[in-house]
Order: structure tokens, then C-alpha cells, then sequence
């Protein structure tokens, strides 16, 4: 009996072994922060979404304040094969909230799109408050496949890409279906780019295809690479600019079968470049920031801004300022018209990254101060100006 | 030592096997490349697999003559030792001589079981993390993100038919029943007879935790493995000798 659980134990521990040396994780999440009437919103690492009011904070009140200031935590039904009855557990959420008509639309890993309204979840009704506009897609316990773009908002529709590799359009008011396309190949884990009647969208099998806005047909233009595309497409001046897993960025005139021009990255550029006045800023995953002429491809700053670790989050020009952080935690405030920068300093530790945190979430600027969400779930504030961490804040 | 093992081991693992994978149509690249690469490194480790069997077969052999001695000198467990180093001598036969050939090819595993997990990158952070590990290659670059159908099964997530579960659990106790000499020992039969089943009921198991990629390379490696069996032993093993205890214990009558 006793060589029984022996036994027992020793291929319990060799199993166990075994899946810790998989090298694999969960998914994690990583929501970036948005800023909407004056109140900071983001999906947490423990599947809620919060309200955070910065004035709120400046006075020092305790989180959630009454001004303006919620977290509404969304469980999921547990998908493990071994749980037990209706077991549920944290959502995860990788989509940045999007500000639609004064409410929240919010879409997640488990499958859901969510559309909250501030003040109910201030109060803390059940949700969703109909008479609000708050809705949830699919409903009930229906899902789609994971949501890791974030939606995009317009007068009357949310459209929001899905693993299953579909883009779906959904009623802003009440969260009814629209349409979905058909499926564009691979999972689509991008955010897609909406232009008058058309509707942009990147796949991770090599496709730039123009969508219709009102049925989510095909149009007839497309683009194809022979390799997949790694970042969500940016639209400017009739061009998209797109990060390739070819380690290429491309530029690419909507209606031409040929790049207008690529530049070389030393590994994939993951985050969506930003277009300033001409000038595409690119972050990439080999830890360089580049600058490169909208029109001819060419690299603009003498050499690039090197962080020294990949650049996961999409840059954010805050003033004549372009600010970048990298997936080790450290933040920068660059001059992009030379290409030199600072480094914000740890306020603790000069010799630690500015924050010590992961930073893999798109981040937002609100009244000079850029908000800066670390995997470590805690909220940063950080003076730009001052080139300091002014103060953080736990989401848990 | 991380940056070492990913440097020497996985790295290129990970992009063979990527590479590999672009080689096959898109509808199955990820999985057929993953039952390629399982015969690969499971022929290249033939030489070690027979040298494991054969000191196995060597060591089961002798297992009349270990008991006779185990009877002969009761509980002094030094004599029993001295003895036992003795007739290993005699016969020429190491007794951790199986034990290496396996240690040898458990780092192989431990990388084709990461390469599996890590180019399925089943999350977006799991996808971040490939990009550490891949070499500038347009044709790498066109593998990813690899496709994870293949037949009925999405490699990244676990399998919900039992289909796969039950062909890992069977082959495993396929193959061990072919290996494992039954006992005259009450109590090792017992351990033996344990083993037999558990391992394949715990495989089982985790191949309805785990993405079923993984599964499908031990479904690949079990298949490889009985085959390799069959041809190096010549025949089904005990497979087919259920009998073998009475067998073995006139022989050990006989010599005493």
C-alpha cells in the first residue's frame, strides 16, 4: 500500500515537473488605460475594469473615491475541464476600453464585448442596466472566440475583431449583431481601422483587407505579404502602416497590390506605429524606437532611440514630446525630432527601471501627466514634464 | 544558464521546427510538423533507446538469480549487495547502465515538450515570448503564427473528445506491458503492476489539461517507441507472455 502511494506521489511530481517546464503561461492580459471625460479607464490584471479619477487622486482619497470612481470585477465560467458545477474565475482582458457615446465598451479575452455605464457601475447595479445602454455580446452564457484588439466606436456601431478571425459590427445601443464577416483567415488579434465607409483590418496570415461598413462584405481591394502582419494597421494620408512578422514595417497605399515601402526592424514591430505630422514613430520588439518618413521609408534620426529592452506598447506623443516604454519598465520622454531622450528615473532606485514592472499596455495622456498601467497591476502617473513617477496606484 | 539552454537547446528546436512546419500545407503544417520532428529525434536517439533496452533486457535476465540471492542471505542487506555487484560483474552488465541512455535523452524531451509549447503561443504573451527565440528567416517568418488545427483537434487547446486521451493512455500501456517482466516478488508485482497502470491513466489525464500538441508528440513518441520495441526485441515482448513468471520461476528452480 505504502510503494502504491509512493508511486503515486512520484508521478504526481514528475507531472507536475513536467507542466513547469513547459514554458508556457495562462493568459495574463495586458489593457491598456484610455481617458474619457476627465476619468481614466482600464481593464486590471484580476479581470475587472476600473475608473480611476486622477483629481480624485491628486487629493489623496481613498480608492474608489465618489468621484467617478468604480472597478467592476467580470467573472467567466471556468473552462478547465476538472471544475466542478458553475466555477468561475477572473476574466482576462487584453482590450483597451473604448469611450462610446458617455459609456464603456470593453472587450474580452473569455469571449464577451461589454458595454458599462460609469454611473451604474458607481452604484454598483447588477448588470447590465438596459435603460443605460449597458449590454453584453453574445448574451448569456454564450461566447465568441478571445477578443484581444480593442473595439472601435463609431456614431452607431462598435466593430470589434475576434479569434475566430472575424470582424463583428454590433448595435451601440442595445449590443445587437449587425453583421460579422466571414472569416479572414487566422485569428484576428488586431484593432481594426474604421474610414468612412470602410473598415481596415490586419491578419496574422499576411492580409490587409478593406471591409464594408454596412454589411462587413468584402471590398474589392486587399493586400497580401507573404508573411503574417504582428501589429494593428494605422491609417494616415490613405496609407497604412503595419508591423510585419517579416520584422519589416510596411507602408502600403490603400488600392495598390505593392508596399509603397518597408522598413527593416531588427525583430517584429508589435505595437501600432503613431504618424505625426509626416513622421512614423515605431516601437519594436528589438527594442529600438524608429522614426521614418511617411512618404519615402527612410530613417529620419541619425541612428534609433535604443531602450535596450522591446517596445511592447504603442509610443504617445505628449506635446512636442514622444514617450516610450519598454517592456522592462523603463520610460523615456524623447525628442523626435533628434532622437535623443532621457530615461525617467526610479525614484527609489536610480539604478532600477523606472518602474519595476512590465510594461506591455497601451498607455494615455491627460493634462500632461501619461497614465502607464505595469503588469505588476498597478497604475502609474507619470510628469512628463518633470520627467518623474509622480505616484502609483494598486488596481487589486 | 537559461539564456544557455535556449542559446544551444531550444532555440534551435524551436526553429526547426518552425521551419519544418512551413514546409507542409497550411491546413496541417503544425501537427504533421510535430509527428516529423518526433521521428527525428526519436530515430537519432535509436542507438541510445537500444542501448536503455538492451541493459533493461539484461538486468530483467538476471532477475532469477538477484531473487535467489535476496532468499539465500534473508535481511543482510550488505551481503545481498556484495553479491549482487558480483554476478552484475560476472555477467557484464551495469546496473545504472539503462539509467543513463534515459537521462541523456530527457533534456531532449524537456526542449521538444518547450519548442511544442512555446511556437504554439497560444496567448499573446506566449506569442511576445516566440520572438525572443526566432532567427531572422523569411522562412520562419512565414511559419508564424503556425496553424493549430490539425484533423480534429486544436494543437493549442486541450482535447475535449477523450479520442486523444485514450490513444496516449493505450499506446503507453502498450508499450510499457512489452517492457515490464512480470514478477515472482508478490510485493514487486504489485509496484509493477501499479506502474503499469498508472502511468498511462496519469498521461491520460494530462492529455485533457494540456494543449494537444503535447499530447500528439507522446501519442507520435509512444507509436515510435513500440515499433522500436517490436524491432530491437524482436517481437510483442511481454506483451504477449503474460506467462512469463511461471516461466521464470522452474528456470530459477532448476539452477539452484
Amino acid at each position: 500500500m505504502r510503494i502504491k502511494v509512493l508511486v503515486w506521489v512520484g508521478l504526481l511530481v514528475v507531472g507536475l515537473a513536467a507542466s513547469g517546464c513547459l514554458g508556457s503561461t495562462g493568459p495574463q492580459g495586458y489593457s491598456g488605460v484610455v481617458s474619457s471625460d476627465g476619468i481614466l479607464y482600464m481593464g486590471s490584471a484580476d479581470g475587472k475594469v476600473v475608473a480611476v479619477s486622477p483629481a480624485a487622486r491628486a487629493q489623496g482619497l481613498s480608492f474608489p473615491s465618489s468621484d467617478g470612481e468604480w472597478s467592476f470585477a467580470i467573472m467567466m465560467p471556468s473552462k478547465s475541464f476538472f471544475s466542478c458545477g458553475s466555477s468561475s474565475v477572473a476574466a482576462n482582458i487584453y482590450s483597451t476600453p473604448v469611450a462610446a457615446n458617455g459609456l464603456i465598451c470593453v472587450g474580452i479575452y473569455d469571449g464577451k464585448v461589454m458595454m458599462v455605464s460609469p454611473a451604474d457601475r458607481a452604484r454598483d447595479l447588477p448588470f447590465p442596466q438596459m435603460r443605460s445602454g449597458e449590454w453584453i455580446y453574445p448574451r448569456g452564457d454564450d461566447v465568441i472566440e478571445a477578443i484581444v484588439g480593442s473595439a472601435v466606436a463609431t456614431d452607431d456601431s462598435v466593430y470589434v475583431c475576434c479569434s475566430d478571425g472575424r470582424v463583428y459590427a454590433l448595435d451601440i445601443s442595445y449590443g445587437d449583431e449587425r453583421w460579422r464577416s466571414d472569416p479572414l483567415g487566422a485569428k484576428l488579434w488586431t484593432t481594426p481601422v474604421v474610414d468612412g465607409e470602410s473598415i481596415y483590418v490586419s491578419t496574422f496570415d499576411g492580409h490587409i483587407y478593406a471591409l464594408s461598413v454596412a454589411n462587413g462584405s468584402r471590398l474589392p481591394w486587399s493586400f497580401e505579404a507573404e508573411s503574417g502582419f504582428s501589429s494593428s494597421p494605422v491609417l494616415y494620408e490613405n496609407t497604412i502602416f503595419v508591423g510585419s512578422f517579416d520584422r519589416n514595417l510596411y507602408a502600403v497605399r490603400i488600392g495598390s497590390d505593392q508596399p509603397l515601402w518597408k522598413f527593416a526592424g531588427g525583430n517584429w514591430f508589435w505595437c501600432r506605429p503613431v504618424v505625426e505630422e509626416g513622421v512614423v514613430y515605431a516601437g519594436c520588439l528589438d527594442g529600438k524606437v524608429y522614426a521614418i518618413d511617411a512618404a519615402s521609408g527612410k530613417g529620419l534620426w541619425s541612428r534609433p532611440f535604443d531602450t535596450g529592452s522591446p517596445v511592447v506598447a504603442s509610443p504617445l506623443m505628449v506635446g512636442e514630446s514622444l514617450v516610450v516604454a519598454s517592456d522592462s519598465g523603463d520610460i523615456y520622454v524623447i525628442n523626435p525630432t533628434t532622437g535623443t531622450g532621457d530615461r525617467i528615473r526610479n525614484r527609489e532606485n536610480d539604478e532600477e527601471s523606472s518602474i519595476e514592472s512590465q510594461i506591455l499596455a497601451p498607455f494615455c495622456e491627460q493634462d500632461g501627466i501619461v497614465y502607464i498601467r505595469g503588469q505588476d497591476n498597478y497604475l502609474y502617473s507619470v510628469d512628463v514634464a518633470r520627467r518623474d513617477i509622480k505616484a502609483k496606484l494598486s488596481l487589486s | 544558464m537559461a539564456d544557455l539552454w535556449s542559446l544551444i537547446v531550444l532555440d534551435p528546436m524551436i526553429n526547426g521546427l518552425l521551419a519544418l512546419s512551413s514546409l507542409f500545407p497550411k491546413a496541417a503544417e503544425f501537427g504533421l510538423a510535430i509527428i516529423i520532428l518526433t521521428v527525428v529525434v526519436r530515430v537519432a536517439s535509436t542507438p541510445l533507446v537500444r542501448r536503455q533496452l538492451k541493459s533493461t533486457k539484461a538486468m530483467q535476465e538476471m532477475q532469477p538469480r538477484i531473487q535467489e540471492l535476496q532468499k539465500k542471505y534473508g535481511k543482510n542487506k550488505q551481503k545481498i549487495q556484495q553479491e549482487m555487484m558480483k554476478v552484475y560483474k560476472e555477467a557484464g552488465v551495469n546496473p545504472i547502465g539503462c539509467m543513463w541512455p534515459m537521462l541523456v535523452q530527457f533534456p531532449i524531451w524537456i526542449a521538444l515538450y518547450q519548442s511544442i509549447m512555446k511556437s504554439l503561443a497560444t496567448t499573446p504573451e506566449n506569442l511576445l515570448d516566440l520572438s525572443r527565440h526566432l532567427y531572422s528567416s523569411p522562412r520562419i517568418a512565414q511559419a508564424i503564427p503556425v496553424n493549430s488545427q490539425f484533423l480534429w483537434l486544436d494543437l493549442g487547446q486541450p482535447d475535449r473528445t477523450l479520442i486523444l486521451a485514450i490513444l496516449v493512455g493505450g499506446t503507453m500501456w502498450v508499450q510499457q506491458k512489452m517492457t515490464t517482466a512480470p514478477s515472482a516478488d508478490p510485493r514487486q508485482r504489485s509496484t509493477s503492476s501499479t506502474m503499469l497502470l498508472m502511468m498511462p491513466l496519469m498521461f491520460g489525464l494530462f492529455t485533457m489539461m494540456f494543449p494537444s500538441g503535447l499530447p500528439l508528440f507522446w501519442l507520435v513518441s509512444n507509436v515510435i517507441g513500440i515499433a522500436t520495441q517490436y524491432v530491437i526485441t524482436g517481437g510483442w515482448g511481454y506483451l504477449k507472455r503474460p506467462s512469463a513468471v511461471s516461466s521464470a520461476q522452474p528456470a530459477a528452480r532448476k539452477r539452484r
